[in-house]
C-alpha cells in the first residue's frame, strides 16, 4: 500500500509515459462519453444526459489540474454514494408523489400514443384477400379481392375500383409478385399502411393473408388536452392519471402522473393502515432488539472461548462456526422453515421423543417469534463472532496481566477491560446491525410471511409482521392490484424513524467512545 | 491503482451503453419464456428464420418473474414481443396497458373455455396452450382402483386408514388455491358477477352460507384427524409419496414428483360435498403480444403459423405435461389417463378470477383458513372477518 502510493506520487511529478497514459485514457474517456450523449440525445434522456456531462467534466477536471490529485481515489466512492444513496432516495421521493401502480404504469405520451394507434373492427367484417407487387423504386401496389369479387387497385395511398383487363393495370408490368416469405418480412411496412375510404374508416392488413376496414377509435386534441371517443363522441378529461368523461367513466389504461401528497395523506388518516401500526412498530424494535441481543450474546461468548489459546483445534471449529454464515440467507431460512413444521419437523420430533411434547412453532405469535429469533440467530451469530474475534486480538494482554497483579478475578476482567474496550470498535456495528434487523425483510418473509394471523383483525397484518413486511402487503396486496406510490411513502416514514433511531444511537455510542479516553 | 477511477469509468459506461441487447426490435421477434418451456420455443424459432429469414430470440426468464418485467421494462421500449404467461395476469396487464389483443386465427382449434379466460372485456389477450385444474390424487395400493366420489365415500376410508396409523387426506395448508374446492361446492365464490357476467369486486362470497359449510367439513376433516394439519406443500408430498396418505388436493404440477416415488397412483376431480361437486379453480397458461412490440404482426404470425400447430403443442407437452388447449392435439394428448383426470376436474371447474383486486385477497383469504387450521376461530367467524378486511380493502383504493 505504501509503496503503490509513493509510485503514484512519483509519477505524478513527472514520467512522460503517465501523462501520455493519463491524456490518452481521458480521450477514450470523453470520446466515449461524447458518443453516449449522442444516443441519449436521440433517446431524449435530458437528465441522464446532464448527470453524464456533469460526470464527466467533474472526471476531467479532476485528472487535469494539479489540485485534484486527492479527489481521484474519493470520487469512485462519491460517484457510489450518489448511484446507490442519494439517487434511490430522490426516486423514492418522487414515485411517493406519485399514482404510480396497477393501471397507472405508463406516461401520458405513452397513453396517448395507445388510444390513437386503436383501430376498430368488427368481429365478422369482411376480409379483403389481397396481392402485393413492388418495383425497382420499392414502390408498393396492391390488388385487392372483396368476397363478392369486386377487384380493387390500391396504389400511391388511393384506391379504385378495376376489372382485370383494365388499362389503368398496366403499369404492373414493371412490378413484381411479392411471395408470402417476403410479405412476412415487410410485414412491419405494410401493417402501417391505410388506405382512407372516408368516414375516418381505412382498408388496412389484417393478417398475412387479407386486408379489412377499420376505423380510428379516440382522436387526442393537444390544444384542449382532451381525448375524443370519434365512435359515440364523448369527450374524456385527463383527471387523476385517467382519461375521465364527464359522467366519470375511465378509461384504461391510466397513466403515471404526480398526485401531491395524497399518499401520505391516506398513510395518517386510513383506519386500515394506522390501526396496526403501534403494534407491528413495537414488534419491529423488539425483534432488532433482539436480534441484536442473541446473535451479540452467543458471538461474543464463541469468540471469547475461540480466543482462548489453550483450546485445540482452534481453527478448525472457528471454521465450522462461520458456515451458518457462508451458507445463504435463503437456503438456511428455509431450511429452518422445514425444521420448525409442527407436524413433521425435525425440531418437534427431537421434543416429542426427549420431553414428550411439542410446540406449535408457527402456529403460535409467542412461539413464531422465538422461532424467528433463533433463525436470526443462527444467521447473525458467525458475524458477530468474527467481529469480536478481530476486537479482541486488539485488545493488549498486558491490560490482563496488570488486573491479574491488582486481584481482578476473571469476570471483572470481562466487565471493566473487556467489554469496554470491545464496545469502542463494536457498537457501532450493533448500532448498524440494528438498522439492519429493522428493515430485515427476507428472513420474516421467508420463515413466517407475518403470520400467524391475528383472529378478528381488522387488517392483514399478521403478529410476526415487521414494518417492512407490512409495507410490502400495503404495496403488493392492494385492491387495485400493486401501488408503489404509497408503498415509497411508507418507505420514507421508516427511513425516518430507522435514520432518527439510528442517529440517537450513534450519539450514544460516541459517549462511550469517551470511556476509551478515561481508560 | 492510480488509474483506477478513469478504468471504473470506462466500464461503467461500456456496461450502460452495452446492457440494452435484449429489446424488441423492428424485424427481429424477441420471446420471454420460462425454463421449461423455452427450449421447445428456442426450436420452433430455428424454423421461423429458416421459413421467413426472421431471427428469433428466446430469453430465458423464471415464469413468476415475466409479469412484473414486462411492467418494468416494456414502457422503455426495451421489452419483448411475446411473453409466456398466465391467464390470471390479464386483468393487471390490460389495465396496465402493456399487452395487446391478438389475432386467432381459427379459433375452433382451441378449446373454448381457455379462450374464454384469454378475454378481457371482449377482446382475446391470448393464444391458450394449456388447462389445468387441482383434483385428487389416490393411491391405489391404499384404497384400491376406484376413488370415492364423494366427501361422505372419503371419511369412511380415512376412518379404516387412521386405524393403520396413516392419513386419509392431505393438501398443502393453508392455501386458499387449493382450498378453494371446499368453498364452491355449496356455493361459494370469490367475486360475484352482475347481468352481464362482469366481476363485482365488492361482492365477496367467501363467507356465504355454502363457503361455511364446506369449511365446517374441512374443519371437521382436521379435527378427526383424518386430514394431516398444517402441512406445507412439501410435507403433504413426501405423506403421499411415503404411502402415509392416501388422498392428496394438488394439480398436475405434482405428477412428476409422484410417479418418480413409484406410487401407484390415479387422478380424479375433487370429490362432491352433499351430492355437488367442489369447483376448483381453473387456468390456462398461453401466449401474449406486448403493447410495446415493434413487431405486433409478426408476433401474430408466428403464433398462429408456428405455436399453434401439432408439433408445437406436442412438444410443449412431452415438456411439460398439462391437458392442451389445442383441439388438434387434444386426441393425442389427452388420451393419458392422467390427463384425462385433469379435464374431468377441470370441467366442473371456474376459472381463477383476473380482475387486479384479486391482489387483495389472497391474504386475507389465506389467514381466514389458517386460523380454521390453527383452532383459533371458528369458519364462520374466521371466514365473517375476512371478508370484512378484503371488501375495506378494495374499497379504500378504489
Amino acid at each position: 500500500m505504501d509503496s503503490d502510493f509513493k509510485n503514484g506520487c512519483d509519477s505524478v511529478r513527472g514520467s512522460i509515459l503517465s501523462k501520455v497514459l493519463k491524456g490518452l485514457g481521458l480521450a477514450v474517456l470523453n470520446v466515449i462519453v461524447i458518443w453516449s450523449a449522442l444516443f441519449l440525445i436521440s433517446h431524449q434522456s435530458y437528465v441522464i444526459l446532464a448527470l453524464l456531462l456533469l460526470g464527466a467534466l467533474i472526471v476531467n477536471i479532476v485528472f487535469i489540474l494539479p489540485g485534484g490529485y486527492p479527489f481521484r481515489y474519493l470520487l469512485p466512492a462519491t460517484f457510489f454514494m450518489f448511484l446507490l444513496v442519494v439517487y434511490p432516495i430522490v426516486y423514492t421521493v418522487y414515485i411517493s408523489l406519485t399514482n404510480y401502480g396497477t393501471g397507472n404504469i405508463l406516461s401520458k405520451e405513452q397513453v396517448i400514443a395507445q388510444f390513437e394507434e386503436k383501430f376498430v373492427i368488427d368481429r365478422d367484417a369482411e376480409s379483403y384477400a389481397f396481392e402485393a407487387y413492388i418495383n425497382d423504386q420499392g414502390e408498393l401496389a396492391f390488388l385487392f379481392t372483396r368476397p363478392d369479387g369486386e377487384l380493387l387497385l390500391g396504389h400511391k395511398s388511393t384506391i379504385d375500383s378495376v376489372s382485370l383487363d383494365d388499362p389503368k393495370l398496366e403499369f404492373l408490368d414493371d412490378y413484381i409478385l411479392l411471395e408470402k416469405r417476403d410479405l412476412v418480412r415487410m410485414t412491419n411496412e405494410l401493417s402501417a399502411i391505410g388506405f382512407d375510404c372516408g368516414d375516418g374508416k381505412q382498408l388496412r392488413m389484417r393478417n398475412v393473408n387479407s386486408f379489412a376496414i377499420y376505423e380510428r377509435q379516440y382522436v387526442y386534441e393537444p390544444n384542449t388536452d382532451e381525448l375524443v371517443d370519434l365512435q359515440t363522441g364523448i369527450v374524456y378529461k385527463p383527471s387523476n392519471g385517467y382519461f375521465q368523461a364527464a359522467d366519470g367513466t375511465r378509461l384504461t389504461p391510466g397513466f403515471r402522473t404526480v398526485i401531491g401528497l395524497s399518499n401520505f395523506r391516506k398513510l395518517f388518516t386510513n383506519r386500515q393502515i394506522t390501526g396496526p401500526f403501534a403494534r407491528v412498530f413495537l414488534w419491529t424494535v423488539q425483534w432488532a432488539l433482539l436480534s441484536v441481543a442473541t446473535t451479540f450474546a452467543v458471538g461474543l461468548f464463541l469468540a471469547i472461548l475461540l480466543n482462548d489459546p489453550y483450546l485445540r483445534f482452534r481453527k478448525a471449529y472457528r471454521s465450522l462456526l462461520i458456515l451458518p454464515y457462508a451458507i445463504p440467507a435463503f437456503i438456511s431460512a428455509l431450511i429452518w422453515r422445514g425444521l420448525f413444521n409442527t407436524e413433521v419437523g425435525v425440531i418437534n420430533q427431537i421434543l416429542q421423543a426427549t420431553i414428550n411434547s411439542s410446540v406449535p412453532w408457527l402456529q403460535d405469535p409467542f412461539w413464531a417469534k422465538i422461532a424467528l429469533v433463533i433463525l436470526n440467530l443462527w444467521l447473525g451469530f458467525p458475524y458477530m463472532m468474527i467481529i469480536c474475534l478481530g476486537a479482541l486480538q486488539s485488545i493488549g494482554s498486558e491490560m490482563y496481566e496488570a488486573a491479574v497483579v491488582d486481584g481482578a478475578s476473571s469476570w471483572q476482567q470481562f466487565r471493566y477491560i473487556t467489554i469496554p474496550l470491545l464496545m469502542v470498535s463494536v457498537a457501532p456495528l450493533l448500532v448498524a446491525s440494528f438498522s439492519f434487523n429493522f428493515n430485515n425483510f427476507s428472513v420474516i418473509y421467508l420463515l413466517t410471511r407475518g403470520r400467524p394471523p391475528i383472529p378478528g383483525a381488522q387488517t392483514p397484518a399478521g403478529y410476526t409482521d415487521i414494518l417492512i413486511s407490512y409495507t410490502y402487503r400495503l404495496a403488493f396486496e392492494s385492491g387495485r392490484g400493486v401501488d408503489y406510490g404509497l408503498a415509497s411513502a411508507v418507505t420514507l416514514i421508516i427511513f425516518l424513524i430507522t435514520g432518527t433511531i439510528t442517529f440517537f444511537n450513534f450519539r450514544f455510542t460516541g459517549a462511550l467512545e469517551d470511556v476509551n479516553k478515561n481508560v | 491503482m492510480r488509474r483506477f477511477s478513469l478504468h471504473l469509468w470506462v466500464v461503467m459506461l461500456t456496461l450502460v451503453i452495452a446492457a440494452p441487447v435484449f429489446a424488441s426490435v423492428p424485424g427481429e421477434l424477441l420471446i420471454w419464456a420460462d425454463g421449461v418451456r423455452a427450449p421447445i420455443l428456442a426450436d420452433i424459432a430455428i424454423d421461423f428464420v429458416v421459413e421467413y429469414g426472421i431471427p428469433v430470440t428466446v430469453q430465458e426468464m423464471p415464469f413468476g418473474e415475466i409479469r412484473d418485467n414486462l411492467g418494468v421494462v416494456a414502457p422503455t421500449g426495451e421489452g419483448p414481443d411475446i411473453i409466456i404467461g398466465a391467464h390470471d395476469w390479464l386483468g393487471q396487464l390490460v389495465t396496465d396497458g402493456l399487452i395487446e389483443e391478438i389475432d386467432i386465427e381459427d379459433e375452433s382449434l382451441y378449446v373454448e373455455s381457455a379462450l374464454n379466460v384469454f378475454t378481457w372485456e371482449g377482446g382475446r389477450y391470448g393464444l391458450p396452450y394449456a388447462i389445468e385444474s387441482i383434483g385428487l390424487f389416490f393411491n391405489k395400493d391404499l384404497i384400491g382402483e376406484e376413488p370415492p366420489v364423494s366427501f361422505e365415500e372419503l371419511i369412511e376410508v380415512g376412518n379404516k386408514l387412521m386405524a393403520e396409523g396413516k392419513y386419509g387426506l392431505v393438501m398443502p395448508q393453508p392455501d386458499p388455491y387449493h382450498t378453494f374446492p371446499f368453498f364452491s361446492a355449496l356455493g361459494g365464490y370469490v367475486f360475484g358477477e352482475d347481468e352481464n357476467g362482469v366481476l363485482n369486486p365488492l361482492d365477496v362470497g367467501l363467507a356465504n352460507e355454502g363457503s361455511v359449510k364446506g369449511l365446517e367439513l374441512f374443519e371437521r376433516l382436521l379435527d378427526d384427524g383424518i386430514m394431516a394439519r398444517a402441512t406445507t406443500y412439501d410435507t403433504m408430498m413426501s405423506l403421499f409419496q411415503n404411502g402415509e396418505a392416501a388422498f392428496m388436493i394438488t394439480g398436475p404440477w405434482a405428477f412428476e414428483d409422484v410417479r418418480s416415488a413409484g406410487v401407484n397412483y390415479g387422478f380424479t376431480r375433487i370429490p362432491s360435498i352433499e351430492g355437488s361437486f367442489g369447483r376448483p379453480f381453473v387456468g390456462a397458461q398461453g401466449f401474449m403480444v406486448s403493447a410495446f412490440s415493434e413487431n405486433k404482426m409478426l408476433a401474430n404470425i408466428f403464433l398462429n403459423e408456428f405455436v399453434g400447430t401439432e408439433e408445437t403443442m406436442l412438444a410443449l407437452f412431452e415438456r411439460d405435461p398439462r391437458p392442451t388447449a389445442f383441439l388438434p392435439a387434444a386426441e393425442v394428448i389427452n388420451e393419458d389417463p392422467d390427463m384425462l383426470g385433469v379435464m374431468l376436474a377441470a370441467s366442473e371447474g371456474v376459472p381463477m378470477p383476473a380482475i387486479p383486486a384479486m391482489n387483495a385477497v389472497w391474504t386475507a383469504w389465506g389467514d381466514a383458513i389458517e386460523l380454521i387450521i390453527n383452532q383459533q376461530s371458528t369458519p364462520r367467524k374466521a371466514l365473517e372477518d375476512a371478508v370484512e378486511m378484503i371488501v375495506q380493502t378494495i374499497e379504500a383504493s378504489m
